[in-house]
């Protein structure tokens, strides 16, 4: 039983710190702000929850404090990403490579702004 | 009523063991005394559903979780690649998605489902519940995110009872 | 003979972060505008936390998950602050 923990924590961190590495180098390579929010997603969602799995299946008191922390993680993660990626766009960041922005022919036209919470 | 303060009871005494770590009978009797004192202070604003739908319901919820770990690790994969790629090949771009659903709970929860999937991001809501998608490949997405939605919005009409 | 696997992976593990996080510091320091700075500072509070976890990890003293988690709650509310201020010149 020992064993197979110990093997199951040794695979996820190695795949947790691959994952943590691709995220920092799509956040080097990708050419604009918006894509670069994927990519560095990807570390949060992929590299620090497998991480604390690996916490959970090791340390016996940690057990409930790595799940909250892994609740904690995946809730809070997109709405980072989304007020960084939203305030780029209302700064007027130029979208690099894009395809179509359906977001800009709603904020062009006469639209009122928005309400806003907070 | 009762209904909507015990599943407030219920997630806050749960979050409060799982932080202090000890099942001491004394601990036990403060974290049911907090978590009683935040749940009369924070009243529940949404509408308390019947106990016999609550089988579908955390059925729906355990789908939901399932079909959301799935498209999170595939999802995962793809972004990798394409930041391993030599030649990047990325398609970015925005489309808008129309959620579908006239809840704004129901409506926050699939913004949250596309946002944490890597490779989508979430960048606006207008008045229609229209959701504004950044996707790092747009051709493939705008044909598959449409019935994702579709799923996605009957799940949580189940679980949202 | 696990457990000197588990010790090399762990310690590789924490050196690689360490690493990651200088990369970033770098980039927040050479970023191309504000926001980028701030996805930069972001990227760094949650390699910390990776870090944390590690250190958690290989001394087995779940003491240092209580402080991940405050980690994560100070850096989540403070980057949504900071955003929100670049955004609207103001915070309330």
């Amino acid at each position: 039983m020992n064993l197979v923990l110990e093997l199951f924590a040794i695979a996820v961190v190695i795949i947790g710190t691959a994952f943590s590495v691709i995220g920092v180098l799509g956040f080097m390579r990708l050419p604009d702000v918006y894509t670069r929010l994927h990519a560095t997603g990807k570390v949060s969602i992929f590299g620090v929850v497998l991480l604390l799995l690996a916490t959970v299946a090791l340390t016996p008191l940690g057990f409930a404090k790595g799940l909250v922390l892994i609740v904690l993680l995946v809730l809070g993660g997109p709405a980072t990403s989304h007020a960084l990626g939203s305030a780029a766009h209302r700064l007027g960041i130029p979208l690099r490579q894009a395809l179509r922005d359906d977001l800009q022919a709603l904020e062009s036209s006469d639209h009122p702004e928005p309400q806003r919470v907070g | 009523m009762v209904m909507a303060f015990l599943r407030t009871f219920v997630v806050l005494f749960g979050v409060y063991l799982a932080i202090t770590g000890n099942l001491e009978p004394a601990n036990l009797i403060l974290g049911l005394i907090v978590a009683a004192i935040i749940t009369v202070l924070v009243p529940p604003r949404s509408r308390a559903g019947s106990l016999s739908r609550l089988p579908g319901a955390l059925w729906g919820l355990i789908r939901y979780l399932v079909i959301l770990a799935v498209d999170i690790i595939t999802n995962g994969i793809n972004v990798a690649r394409i930041v391993l790629d030599p030649a990047l090949p990325i398609r970015p771009g925005i489309i808008a998605i129309p959620s579908g659903c006239h809840n704004e709970v129901a409506t926050a929860l699939s913004a949250h489902a596309i946002s944490v999937t890597p490779g989508e991001l979430v960048m606006g809501i207008d008045e229609q519940f229209t959701l504004y998608v950044h996707c790092l490949d747009v051709t493939h997405a705008a044909e598959y995110s449409a019935q994702a939605q579709a799923m996605r919005r009957e799940l949580l009409s189940k679980i949202l009872y | 003979m696990t457990q000197q696997i588990l010790f090399f992976v762990l310690h590789g593990s924490l050196i690689i972060h360490l690493g990651l996080i200088v990369v970033c510091v770098w980039r927040v320091w050479r970023g191309e505008n504000v926001i980028d700075r701030i996805i930069g500072a972001d990227l760094v509070s949650t390699l910390i936390l990776a870090v944390l976890v590690l250190v958690a990890l290989i001394w087995l003293n779940p003491t240092y998950i209580d402080v991940a988690l405050g980690l994560a709650g100070l850096s989540f509310v403070g980057t949504i602050a900071l955003t929100k201020y670049i955004a609207d010149q103001q915070l309330f």
